[in-house]
């Protein structure tokens, strides 16, 4: 815009605001009634939905104007208590070149029996709060109108005057002068991310649920140490014990649209962000890495590709995506032996290797397993296996070739079940391709392993329950990057196939459940800290949240439900003795005797023979089953 | 009209002079279409043109003089203007002498401040029109900074420490830093050595008597020497130096040229070689080595390179009708020995000895003008140029500032193709009137950018009325719009850009021009003229890069001439430019912007007065101002404006000449200026204010210099 252009624009700018000057001559400066029309009043609440309408300095003092409603959008009236936490966020840069943008706790002020500002119940489902005294200076810290500021309201964990429990509910507001329309956000992990593995994360008396709130009192004007700033924090609490590999930041850092700062992670590197993880460095000593008065020079070497090269499994990931075995027929003889076609393929080209395994180079390792009797969690707890590459295939040609796997164990009447089997293995590569295993400084890379069923004649989709899946571990383990004896990784129907009911228990443990391989036995008794050699597991949910790990069968009703699957088989303890199916399983974190009592007086059997504990004497279907007095999915903290 | 300049008294020129300093201009004549040979040259009595007051004298004549001054060279930015930057007493020496003979032969020698850096001379002799020879100097001075300082001396291709210094991690922790700063120079002087001479004639003597040819071939020879600032760095720890530069460029130029009635042609070629004194600039590193034993640092220098030119064009018409032809080629070439990628640890290996560059450019130009009636007349031109990068594309390891090896990365070779399509018209309503209108179409096709070929169409009108004999005005409103391809991020850089941003240069773009042009010309002596401009750039699809230009400026002048001999003159010129930028720190849409509004102001008033006290004193005063500044805002939320940038500068240029004696005179030259700068980049800092980067500190000026200088002249 030229000169004339400028001065004409400001013209007509001031035009307007005469007239609007004009428009709102007869304004008396009160404010108008908040809250037109009012809702229903909340008949019953389940959930509380505050909204933030706005907020308005006078006189430097913020008022902030936010609506209470319920689950069905119904007014709550006589909210008893409410806390209000406000924050100010310098944009990246602000402080210092390469600083990450910060937040600036002005003041938390809680209502409740006292107030140190004023809280109104307009009795609408509109309330205001007027805070004590001006932001600017509060807590020393200069309050700056065009800067993004915070305001949040956290209300709940008490009671209406009738009684009705209020949850805990957090809502932010984003605002600045002008309006709720900010310059610029710090908006870098959302809480489902957290709460993918952590449940329902909450703090300080789980008044406080939502990142959106941590980050306005964790900043450096609330909180004396420095370790207690939020990004700091958060990194070295997760730098023990993370439960996939720590070094992938997109695990947390999840690409989501809805974050405008999601590429944070690697664009905007700083000792701080940084040196939480690597805590081997002391920038401005120079241990570890030269030394680094400042922020200013980190994107100069570690800049946004290298960063985020270094930190995801983008080469290993691009690798993997040009191999996928696949078994593509399988059927078995009367003497148990299973004849398997193997299929390698290339998705990233969509297509074929001609070669049998034993002739392509990149293969480290890839075996197949089998075992039998899905129906009855296996015959045994050795499955067979054979290593393709060093096997001579059967038959084939043209990336089809046959292997056979002898000697299963088919228990006689059972030759009309189904069988497992599963693969898995391992490849070399290097710069996102998969090369010669002589190719120097190759990695080796594990690949997704898979199972699949069959019956005597052919591939099946029956096969064993489903009781987790990949899906369900990998909200905290990642997707199949747990990796369990070298390659095995499938752990939703893979482990199973050796993990089973034929494991035995140790008799002379307190609690026998927690010392058995089998799979349900093993994966409760981990974590629960309960066995041996992972006694310092810290699980990051709610133990109590079966659903957290269990998924629903093929009706829609969660595996977790009683009556158990059929399948499910008694402990078996080295003494020879068995316990039946359901106590055996509940009674890994039901360990308290005065339980196991309650279990053996509705027909549970500890340690007795297997034809007791097989008989079906269990009737903790009755008051736990679906719709019971006591139903399992009622009476665990499921979500 | 060119018959009218021909009849004026003072063309004491020959008559074939006079035709070659036309065709010197040919080709823009002809573009203007006013063609010399459309002039009716039947009844002219060329005998007549004889000019009396300048009949041409044999024997010597013209003038020489010698110069004492006192120059104020503390800050020798002043040497801009005096042509030396050293500081007290100084002394030069100038001539403007001809010897001629009956015959027409010719010498002349002219020199200028000869003693000063930027002096010259040049020496010629021949029949003016017929041969001659020429015989040249020339110094050119460049002053930037005398007053900096750095701990680092350079010798042949290495800058270097103190013996005794001592590294430090950061800047603040080298013990030896203030003890070892010296003076650094930071300017440059240019040499240059020109011989050359032409031949001319007529192409038969017998035949056409306005058929001519031209020949001629000249050679020049340009040393350079001083420093120049540039920075290096290993890692992130950088040092700011003063680099030195000696270099030479030897230049040929030969072409031969032929013309008659109504057409013009010629070939013309020029060789050019660089050669650079320097291979490398090896630095001794005052750090202490990040990784290893990186105690040496080494940059490239500007390589030795060729280059040569061949063109021809030809230019010829009848009836009003014009066309010129230019065809031209280009090649330059560079196979200077590289230096290897890294001398910190094992240099990988390079895939080839040298670049072997080479590039070519093929030129053609196709013009045409005509008038079609009395009142219309119409011009078109076609221009094309190819730039072919013929280097082979190599994969070169990639060693980042002498420590990380980062793979491979290949060069990249920028070719361009430009086609330019212009078309005019013109027609004149009356005799004070008249009207212009034209479009053009400007094609170009990249390879290697993020966009493959850019086009811009535009139109313009002009107006043009003179309202009275001394009142004219024109305005002129231009309209471009540009577009492209598809926009497509390169991918072969190290880290990709944000996919909104629009490089300004590669994005759509709505541009509108306006200027407004008036002369006002009394016959009492006043002259004044007056014009606004003004041009907007709209960047219609950027959402983050440069989004909006707007330029406006207008300038007035007057000159005054009260008498023969006293004469004023005042300018006014000022600019406004005010650029928007938007910018994302999410590496998305934008979420900061700014906004640079840059200013300048010129001012300047100035008189002369010739021949007081009996003809015997001369004087004069010129005053200028000019000011220069940019304030830069960022809006990220919050407002933060840049510091400090600006240039101020007063002048005063004032002289007297007395003639004390007929052949002596004495003139007193006082020249003033008043100068300062800032940069808020370095403004305030010191060698050591940055941890990581041993600057020269603030390069600030702020003086007040005064050059006092006197020069005899004996007039021959």
């Amino acid at each position: 815009m030229n000169k004339f252009a400028k001065m004409s624009s400001k013209f007509s700018l001031m035009l307007a605001l005469v007239s609007l000057l004009s428009a709102c001559g007869g304004d008396n400066g009160q404010d108008g009634n908040p809250g037109e029309p009012a809702k229903p009043p909340a008949l019953t609440i389940t959930s509380l939905k505050v909204t933030v309408d706005k907020v308005q300095m006078i006189d430097g003092i913020a008022q902030v104007d936010f609506q209470v409603s319920n689950q069905d959008d119904e007014a709550v009236i006589g909210v008893p208590s409410a806390t209000f936490i406000a924050a100010q966020l310098l944009p990246q840069g602000y402080t210092g070149a390469g600083n990450s943008s910060e937040w600036q706790h002005f003041t938390a002020e809680t209502c409740a029996a006292t107030c140190p500002g004023s809280l109104t119940d307009h009795k609408n489902g509109h309330y205001s709060y007027i805070f004590s005294a001006p932001f600017n200076g509060m807590n020393g810290v200069t309050f700056m109108p065009e800067a993004t500021q915070r305001m949040v309201v956290k209300i709940g964990g008490d009671k209406l005057a009738d009684n009705t429990p209020l949850p805990i509910t957090n809502q932010h507001y984003d605002w600045q002068s002008s309006g709720d329309n900010v310059a610029y956000t710090r908006n870098l992990v959302t809480i489902e991310t957290c709460n993918s593995c952590h449940s329902d994360l909450a703090f300080h008396g789980s008044k406080y649920n939502q990142i959106e709130t941590c980050v306005t009192c964790h900043n450096s004007k609330k909180v004396s140490n420095p370790a207690d700033i939020f990004p700091q924090m958060v990194h070295s609490k997760h730098l023990t014990g993370f439960p996939q590999p720590i070094s992938d930041c997109q695990t947390c850092h999840v690409d989501k649209a809805e974050l405008a700062e999601q590429q944070n992670w690697h664009r905007v590197p700083t000792m701080q962000a940084c040196g939480a993880c690597h805590t081997q460095i002391n920038f401005p000593a120079g241990e570890g890495h030269p030394a680094q008065a400042d922020n200013s020079n980190c994107v100069a070497c570690h800049n946004a590709d290298w960063t985020a090269s270094v930190h995801s499994d983008e080469d290993k990931t691009a690798a993997l995506m040009q191999f996928s075995p696949s078994i593509t027929s399988a059927s078995m003889d009367a003497n148990g032996t299973v004849t398997v076609a193997v299929n390698l393929m290339n998705p990233a080209t969509g297509s074929v290797y001609s070669d049998s395994a034993d002739k392509l180079k990149f293969i480290n390792d890839l075996r197949v397993y089998a075992n039998w009797g899905t129906s009855f969690d296996y015959a045994t707890r050795s499955a067979r296996s054979i290593k393709l590459p060093e096997s001579t295939p059967e038959s084939g040609s043209n990336g089809i070739y046959t292997y056979t796997i002898a000697g299963l164990t088919v228990p006689a009447g059972t030759e009309a079940d189904h069988g497992g089997l599963a693969i898995q293995g391992r490849v070399y590569a290097k710069d996102k391709v998969l090369v010669d295993c002589t190719t120097e400084l190759a990695e080796v890379l594990v690949i997704k392993a898979s199972h699949s069923y069959f019956d005597t004649a052919a591939l099946s989709s029956t096969g064993r329950r489903t009781v987790v899946s990949n899906t369900s571990c990998g909200n905290c383990h990642g997707d199949q990057k747990l990796n369990i004896h070298g390659s095995r990784n499938d752990l939703g129907g893979q482990c199973q196939l050796c993990h089973n009911a034929n494991m035995l228990a140790d008799a002379t443990a307190a609690n026998p459940s927690t010392t058995s391989f089998d799979f349900k036995q093993l994966i409760h008794g981990i974590h629960t800290s309960q066995f041996t050699g992972f006694e310092n597991l810290n699980y990051p949910g709610k133990i109590g949240n079966c659903t957290q790990c269990h998924v629903n069968d093929s009706a829609g009703i969660s595996t977790v439900a009683l009556p158990l699957n059929s399948a499910v088989q008694p402990l078996a303890l080295d003494n020879g003795t068995f316990t039946s199916p359901i106590a055996a399983v509940c009674s890994n974190c039901h360990s308290a005797t005065s339980t196991h009592n309650h279990m053996a007086q509705q027909g549970a059997v500890f340690a007795g023979t297997k034809a007791d504990a097989t008989a079906g004497t269990e009737t903790c279907a009755f008051c736990h089953g679906q719709g019971g007095v006591a139903d399992v999915l009622k009476v665990h903290p499921i979500n | 009209m060119p018959t009218a300049k021909l009849s004026h008294p003072s063309a004491c020129f020959s008559l074939t002079l006079l035709a070659w300093v036309i065709s010197g201009v040919l080709s823009q004549a002809h573009a203007e279409g006013y063609e010399l040979q459309q002039a009716n040259r039947s009844g002219i009595k060329t005998e007549a043109w004889s000019c009396k007051q300048c009949q041409s004298k044999s024997g010597h004549s013209g003038d020489v003089s010698a110069t004492l001054a006192y120059n104020d060279g503390e800050d020798s930015r002043f040497g801009n203007r005096t042509g030396t930057d050293n500081d007290g007493f100084v002394g030069a020496v100038g001539a403007d002498m001809v010897y001629k003979t009956q015959s027409g032969y010719q010498t002349q020698l002219i020199a200028d401040k000869l003693g000063f850096d930027a002096g010259s001379a040049k020496l010629t002799t021949g029949r003016p029109g017929n041969y001659q020879i020429n015989l040249g100097y020339r110094g050119l001075a460049n002053y930037n900074h005398n007053q900096l300082k750095s701990p680092y001396t350079s010798s042949q291709d290495k800058m270097l420490l103190p013996d005794n210094w001592i590294t430090g991690g950061t800047t603040q922790s080298m013990p030896m830093l203030q003890s070892s700063l010296v003076g650094q120079d930071l300017s440059i002087q240019r040499d240059r050595f020109m011989i050359g001479g032409y031949y001319a004639g007529k192409i038969s003597p017998e035949g056409d008597n306005n058929s001519h040819y031209k020949a001629s071939l000249n050679y020049q020879h340009e040393d350079r020497s001083g420093a120049k600032k540039t920075s290096a760095n290993i890692l992130t720890n950088s040092v700011m130096l003063a680099q030195p530069i000696d270099d030479s460029t030897d230049e040929i130029d030969a072409r031969v040229y032929f013309n008659g009635t109504g057409w013009q042609a010629g070939i013309n070629s020029q060789v050019s070689q660089y050669k650079n004194d320097h291979q490398a600039m090896q630095w001794q590193s005052a750090y202490t080595p990040t990784f290893g034993a990186a105690y040496l640092g080494q940059n490239a220098v500007d390589p030795d390179s060729k280059a040569y030119r061949v063109a021809a064009e030809a230019s010829g018409g009848a009836n009003g009708q014009n066309v010129l032809m230019h065809a031209g080629f280009s090649r330059m070439t560079q196979d200077d020995t590289f230096i290897p990628a890294t001398i910190n640890g094992p240099s990988p290996v390079l895939p080839a000895d040298t670049l072997d560059g080479q590039v070519d450019i093929i030129e053609m130009i196709l013009k045409y003008s005509g008038r079609i009636t009395q009142d219309l007349s119409v011009q078109a031109s076609y221009n094309y140029q190819d730039r072919d990068n013929k280097t082979a594309k190599l994969d070169f390891p990639q060693i980042i500032t002498d420590s990380i090896n980062q793979g491979s990365a290949q060069n990249s070779l920028y070719d361009k193709r430009t086609k330019k399509l212009e078309l005019k018209g013109k027609y004149r309503f009356t005799s004070a009137a008249y009207a212009e209108a034209g479009y053009s179409r400007n094609e170009n096709d990249y390879t290697e950018l993020d966009r493959q070929s850019v086009d811009e169409s535009g139109v313009f009108a002009k107006l043009s009325y003179r309202y009275s004999p001394a009142w004219s005005a024109w305005l002129k409103g231009e309209a471009l719009e540009r577009d492209g391809s598809e926009y497509d991020p390169v991918t072969t850089t190290q880290s990709q850009s944000n996919p909104w941003l629009r490089k300004s240069y590669l994005a759509d773009r709505k541009r509108q021009k306006v200027t407004l042009h008036t002369d006002y010309q009394t016959d009492i002596g006043l002259s004044l003229g007056a014009s606004l401009h003004s041009v907007d750039d709209d960047f219609h699809h950027t959402q983050v890069g440069l989004t909006q230009v707007s330029y406006l400026g207008y300038d007035v002048s007057a000159q005054y001439a009260l008498s023969d001999d006293l004469h004023f003159s005042a300018f006014v010129n000022q600019d406004w430019r005010d650029s928007d930028q938007a910018g994302s720190n999410h590496f998305s849409t934008p979420d900061w912007y700014s906004t640079a509004e840059e200013k300048s102001t010129l001012i300047g008033a100035g008189f002369s007065y010739q021949n007081l006290f009996d003809n015997h004193l001369d004087i004069g005063l010129d005053y200028s101002y000019s000011d220069g500044q940019s304030d830069t805002e960022v809006v990220y939320g919050i407002t933060s404006p840049y510091g400090d940038f600006y240039a101020r500068k007063h002048n005063i240029n004032a002289y007297a000449k007395y003639k004390f004696a007929d052949s002596m005179s004495l003139r007193v030259d006082w020249l003033f200026e008043k100068y300062q700068d800032a940069n808020w980049q370095n403004q305030g800092t010191n060698w050591d204010t940055l941890p990581n980067v041993l600057s020269f500190g603030d390069m600030s000026h702020d003086y007040n210099a005064h050059y006092l200088g006197l020069t005899l002249s004996y007039q021959m």
